[in-house]
């Protein structure tokens, strides 16, 4: 295995360009290092300019999302010996405009996440001490509340970067959480914003988010599912008076 | 002049993990006009990466546990140098705390019978800790995450703006505390995105900053963790005690190096994952100290048995408090028993089925995996001691979560005392919901009560812009940060870590104050906007100052506690344990003080076995808690004591 490789890096610094450039920076190749660990060495040793988000180092915050070699991916998860011999290519997320270097500027998200309501919808008072939830209850949601808003998804979404209104799938995914949450009733507020067409009728189930997703959320197998949902709510209110919907 | 936006609130938070947001719920639901400042993104703070779980002496798993046992166990595993009261309010709301947890959506992991589960943690009698597999921190967060913004949709429904009484500064990192008129007036920092500068003037202003870990070279903290509201407190002129106390968690990653300290869960001793040498000894039977000899098995069959029948069986030693298991690991490497990366072997691939492991240890499952590519359903781990956590922290009035300085509250990681000299597994994202919502009540209740707010003065205010933009004047002819960050974080973890030796905090010192000469050089090419070396430049002199405190407090202390070991002074010391040292700055100084520790109410002294209390009280105190008992007894018995503390306590030791 060669001693050094070479990440190319996508640049772009607005006081000073116009136009996002390369800049290749040569790394010691070690065998156990990650994408992550390579661009900590540039920022530490060759040019303390570069930015770029991280923080836990484990996967768990969802800060380092970016493109290496055209897939949106965790940089503390890609290892170099995966990319061998290089050069390896980094990029910012695609689908959000970029702030500098690989930062991008995220705020869609957090604008839409009020819509899906992302709490527990009651229709009486909690209980004084604890609900009761049997484990086979808790396994109907818990794979959607996984995500860890590392915004992979929304990066591989062909149809999000189309359609700046579409909710995307991991918004999907947490609305499903919610409505599969057996101490939740807002099923019924959330039909509407899901249904609408910016819901989860753009999607065209390509299925790209669910590659992507580092946490098997499953974005892609919770909008089909709540596809079906929808429409056989949609049916009943059709059919049936209100009260028996 | 630099424009400086400006903005107005009741009450700022500082610190966007689980005590910052926990505290600006509570402020705002008191209506007050909350402002959370975060370092990082919102919903990215520190708190997301807590694996084990939140202790809460809730009795799902255990009807025996309470909070008097829950006190108990927090004090033992503080050898007894905690703030009693602080002790004593925590482990009492605790499980208010986790239950309101639910009602905004958390989810839990649930018995049989649909209740919250609670899984056995180092140094907890009882199953105590509710969790979502390893990964509660994460469930923390975005339960609170999202609480806020539903508090925003009523705040919008009744003024049309949603961040009229709530509002998440993101990326945004606070380089100044103002006092005026000796109270808290305002707070200044910059946008990490555009570099621009922004006040906040409020008469109320929480710290829930967090810890100090990346003043060392392996950690499991990230890199938010610079010790700023530690910093911050001591230049506003509060104090902070504890500082020579850190907790080096047992069990970091030792292999790869790019992967060094990232935390392996406590979780996997809890679920049966036992410690073993080169030699392949369960070593830590060899490790338990007098102190807690009474409450851990002698032989390894005993502590298997503990698993499933923990009611007639004593623990496993792999679950003693943090600092003796750490210890433990320290000293087997050192005499040659360790792996070849340098660390001691963890295995729950012998004792656990694979399908057992995946379920409880998802995520330590995928962190093996994909970090260290070792299957930890079929391989042993190999772990070691990483620095994880600061009980040292600001001092404050332990009800209501206030500092010295009048306006300025802490919770979290940043307070101090409520762990003493080590803090228990799970009782630190319990603690952040206690005091965090304590600290949010009272700087709300601040913020009323302070009928005149005082203006920053234009001077002060560039001063502030000033410094901020020292080092981008230097450029990069300065000192370079993150070269002066690696030697910082050299000297604190060769001379001030685990086992620490008068020689060495000597030379700390030196070290120290040498690196402080060089950061006041320190220069960062490019411009204010997204720039890392600009912002680590800012946060060095916070890292600084904290290693400051814990290099003199560690000098001082002459005797070995919890997270403060001494090799020249192995032995637990009762006359040091009356002592805190507290630091304050006294220019550009640290300064130490030794001021006594708050006794202990008697009705609380007396949960405690009076053999064991002689383990750690001077015979001083032992003569004062005999004759107390002898009053008590007069005045007939040990009924009206348990009515003191709030009911029988059932979980006798």
């Amino acid at each position: 295995m060669a001693d050094t490789i070479t990440l190319e890096v996508a640049r772009y610094r607005p006081e000073q360009e116009d136009e996002p450039t390369t800049q290749c920076y040569e790394i010691p190749m070690r065998r156990e290092w990650t994408v992550l660990d390579g661009l900590n060495h540039v920022k530490d040793r060759l040019d303390g300019t570069l930015s770029f988000r991280w923080s836990c180092r484990m996967g768990i915050c969802g800060s380092c999302g970016m493109t290496i070699d055209g897939d949106p991916v965790l940089a503390c998860e890609t290892f170099l010996t995966d990319h061998h011999p290089g050069p390896v290519r980094v990029e910012p997320l695609r689908n959000f405009p970029v702030i500098r270097d690989l930062v991008v500027e995220l705020t869609d998200f957090m604008a839409k996440l009020p819509h899906v309501m992302p709490w527990l919808v009651a229709d009486e008072p909690p209980p004084d001490t604890e609900y009761l939830q049997k484990p086979a209850e808790v396994d109907e949601y818990q794979q959607y509340s996984m995500c860890i808003n590392c915004m992979l998804c929304y990066a591989a979404c062909p149809v999000y970067g189309l359609e700046r209104d579409f909710l995307g799938p991991a918004l999907i995914a947490l609305a499903q959480r919610y409505n599969l949450d057996s101490r939740d009733h807002g099923d019924h507020d959330r039909l509407e914003i899901l249904s609408a067409p910016e819901g989860i009728w753009d999607c065209t189930f390509v299925g790209e988010c669910s590659r992507a997703c580092p946490k098997g959320v499953d974005p892609a197998g919770a909008i089909q599912r709540y596809k079906l949902e929808a429409a056989k709510r949609t049916v009943r209110s059709l059919l049936l008076p209100r009260g028996r919907r | 002049m630099t424009n400086i936006e400006r903005h107005n609130y009741d009450v700022v938070v500082i610190g966007a993990g689980g005590a910052g947001l926990r505290a600006a719920i509570e402020a705002r639901l008191a209506g007050k006009k909350t402002a959370i400042i975060s370092k990082s993104l919102f919903g990215k703070a520190h708190t997301v990466m807590a694996e084990g779980g939140a202790a809460a002496a809730m009795g799902n798993a255990n009807s025996n546990d309470n909070w008097m046992v829950h006190f108990r166990d927090t004090m033992r595993g503080g050898k007894f140098l905690n703030n009693f009261r602080m002790a004593e309010l925590h482990a009492k709301e605790a499980p208010d705390r986790i239950w309101e947890l639910e009602t905004y959506g958390a989810l839990f992991d649930r018995t049989a019978d649909g209740r919250i589960s609670q899984r056995n943690f180092g140094g907890h009698e009882y199953p105590r800790l509710a969790h979502v597999g390893d990964r509660t921190g994460l469930e923390l967060i975005r339960t609170l995450q999202q609480k806020i913004v539903s508090l925003q949709q009523e705040d919008y429904a009744a003024t049309g703006s949603y961040e009229s009484r709530i509002r998440v500064f993101a990326e945004t990192t606070i380089t100044e505390l103002f006092v005026e008129g000796g109270r808290i007036a305002g707070a200044f920092g910059y946008y990490r995105e555009s570099g621009e500068f922004v006040l906040f003037e409020a008469p109320a202003i929480v710290l829930a900053t967090g810890g100090v870990g990346k003043s060392y070279k392996v950690t499991s903290n990230s890199w938010e963790y610079t010790g700023d509201g530690h910093a911050l407190a001591m230049r506003a002129g509060a104090t902070l005690i504890n500082m020579e106390f850190l907790q080096f968690h047992p069990t970091g990653m030792v292999w790869p190096p790019s992967v060094k300290g990232i935390l392996v869960t406590e979780s996997v001793r809890g679920d049966g994952g036992v410690l073993r040498n080169s030699e392949g000894k369960r070593f830590m039977f060899d490790y338990v100290p007098d102190v807690f000899r009474k409450q851990y098995a002698e032989t390894e069959e005993e502590a298997d048995r503990w698993y499933t029948d923990p009611d007639n069986n004593r623990r496993p030693p792999e679950l003693l408090p943090r600092d003796e298991v750490a210890r433990a690991i320290n000293s087997e490497v050192k005499a040659g028993r360790g792996t070849p990366a340098g660390g001691i072997y963890l295995d729950i691939a012998s004792r656990r089925p694979a399908e057992f492991i995946l379920k409880r240890l998802p995520s330590m499952y995928h962190q093996f995996k994909e970090l260290a590519d070792v299957d930890i359903t079929k391989q042993p781990m190999e772990i070691g001691p990483t620095c994880h956590y600061v009980m040292g922290g600001v001092e404050v009035d332990p009800d209501t979560a206030a500092a010295a300085v009048p306006g300025l509250f802490a919770a979290g990681e940043v307070s101090g005392g409520m762990h003493g000299s080590n803090r228990l597994g799970g009782n630190s994202l319990s603690d952040l919901l206690v005091f965090g919502k304590r600290a949010g009540e009272y700087a709300a209740r601040c913020a009323d009560e302070t009928t005149k707010r005082v203006k920053v003065p234009a001077a002060t205010l560039n001063a502030a812009v000033e410094n901020a933009l020292a080092p981008l004047g230097r450029g990069e002819g300065g000192e370079n940060p993150y070269t002066v960050h690696g030697e910082l974080q050299q000297v604190m973890n060769d001379l001030v870590g685990i086992i620490r030796r008068r020689s060495e905090l000597e030379e700390s010192l030196g070290r120290l104050a040498d690196l402080k000469e060089r950061i006041k050089k320190v220069g960062v090419g490019g411009g204010r906007r997204y720039n890392p070396g600009w912002h680590l430049a800012l946060d060095l002199r916070n890292m600084l100052a904290v290693s400051e405190c814990t290099a003199k407090a560690a000098l001082e202390r002459e005797e070995s506690r919890g997270g403060h070991t001494r090799e020249d002074f192995p032995q637990m010391d009762p006359d040091w344990r009356r002592v805190n040292l507290v630091c304050s700055l006294q220019g550009e100084d640290v300064r130490l003080e030794r001021k006594a520790l708050p006794t202990m109410r008697s009705e609380l002294m007396r949960l405690f076995d009076r053999a064991e209390l002689a383990k750690y009280l001077t015979d001083e105190e032992l003569a004062d808690f005999d004759a107390a008992a002898e009053g008590v007894a007069a005045s007939g018995g040990s009924a009206s004591n348990s009515a003191a503390v709030g009911g029988a306590d059932k979980g006798d030791v």
